[in-house]
């Protein structure tokens, strides 16, 4: 009988509960009133609601501040690189000094690493072979660097590895520059470890230290990539030419990886 | 007390998401919680009167127009009341899992339901079936502890 009772009530208090719900949908859409107590109700519930408030504009805050850094990482690599571009086309247009140890730095962020898988000893001054090839965008003629100085370039490709050619092969031979005098060399390796700079004009000032990078002479080999320094004159020929004898930048005899 | 702890959370937590996702009515859920745990000596009428005063607060802070939560909110009550009151004291424990998921999942659906039939809109559609799949988890979470409340009660 009880529980009859309470059945009957549960369901006239629901009843009631429902209709007074779709009294006040039927009337309080009007009621100008309403207004007010949203407000005063809204008022009231800023205190409770002020830390969901500030955490949410950390939050906010912290979020877009992320974004914009993405963003801002972006532009500036964009810019760097484009910097990069124009400083070397100024330096070809007017000659004008620009050294290579400035663009080794941008070189550097942007390069991809590839392991050493073979360094034979019977041509250890020779040739290497690298863990990316076809797959990994590497093409004949790719320069590749250790420390951000030039140690060769890639000689042939397969689908999954690379041979390179190192500049201390006494087949590697590209144009450079002496940074500091512009004057035009060709440098190559002996096979055993050396590297030399040929065909410089005798007397023209060339020190020890001075920078060597590589010469855009119509080369498949970008202008201004650092190979070494000048460490002294090995040669002097009859013809008014000298040679010069170069410390590679990167240190050939412990490397494990190289970029490129 | 417990209420008004989950009416305050659940405003809380919809300040925090600021519209960017949809916050679980988990003051509706700890009024299941509380019907289908009470004793039967204990009446519902609480529970009736409760989800009445929760959705109009509801509507006066989120909607602008009272009537709508108020009503989805005591159908709902109403509901569970009618369903868990037809199953004998015996009968409560074991089996009715998916019984419990099933009204906790209608708590989530006819409330917000109410004012997108009414007042209609795209973004509400949208948002309605997103809070849908916001609301799973506290589902679950209740429905775990609804059960694992009602096997003590039965030991």
């Amino acid at each position: 009988m009880d529980n009859k009772q309470n059945n009957t009530r549960e369901w006239f208090h629901g009843l009631t509960a429902l209709i007074l719900a779709l009294f006040l949908l039927g009337i309080s859409s009007g009621l100008g009133v309403m207004k007010n107590i949203v407000d005063l109700w809204g008022a009231a519930l800023a205190v409770p609601e002020y830390p969901a408030v500030i955490m949410r504009e950390i939050f906010v805050g912290w979020r877009l501040w992320s974004r914009d850094k993405d963003f801002l990482d972006t532009e500036v690599k964009k810019l760097r690189d484009e910097n990069a571009l124009l400083r070397r086309e100024l330096a070809r247009l007017t000659g004008e000094k620009i050294y290579s140890d400035d663009l080794k730095s941008t070189r550097e962020k942007n390069s991809r690493t590839a392991r050493i898988t073979l360094r034979a000893p019977l041509s250890w001054w020779n040739e290497i072979r690298i863990d990316k090839g076809e797959s990994d965008n590497i093409t004949q003629g790719l320069p590749i660097f250790y420390e951000g100085y030039l140690i060769g370039r890639i000689s042939s490709v397969s689908l999954m590895s690379s041979w390179a050619e190192l500049i201390t092969s006494s087949s590697f031979m590209i144009p450079a520059v002496i940074e500091e005098t512009r004057e035009l060399g060709v440098v190559a390796g002996d096979g055993n470890g050396s590297v030399f700079l040929h065909y410089i004009p005798a007397g023209r000032g060339v020190k020890s230290g001075m920078r060597v990078s590589t010469a855009m002479i119509g080369e498949q080999l970008a202008p201004g990539l650092p190979i070494g320094k000048i460490a002294g004159e090995f040669s002097s020929a009859s013809e008014g030419y000298a040679t010069y004898k170069i410390q590679p930048g990167a240190e050939l005899s412990k490397f494990y990886t190289v970029n490129y | 007390m417990f209420l008004v702890i989950l009416w305050l959370l659940q405003d809380f937590l919809t300040v925090f998401a600021g519209g960017g996702m949809q916050i679980p009515g988990l003051f509706m859920l700890g009024i299941i919680y509380r019907l289908i745990c009470k004793d039967d000596s204990d009446g519902s009428l609480w529970a009736i009167w409760s989800a009445f005063a929760g959705g109009i607060l509801w509507d006066l802070r989120w909607v602008g127009i009272p009537g709508f939560f108020t009503l989805g909110n005591v159908i709902v009550v109403m509901l569970v009341i009618k369903v868990w009151g037809s199953i004998p004291p015996q009968g409560r424990v074991s089996g009715t899992g998916l019984l419990i998921f099933i009204l906790m999942e209608v708590s989530q659906l006819v409330p917000p339901l109410i004012p997108i039939i009414i007042l209609g809109g795209d973004t509400g559609w949208t948002f309605f079936f997103l809070q849908q799949i916001y609301s799973l988890p506290a589902i679950l979470l209740t429905l775990r502890v609804v059960l694992k409340k009602l096997k003590e009660k039965a030991i």
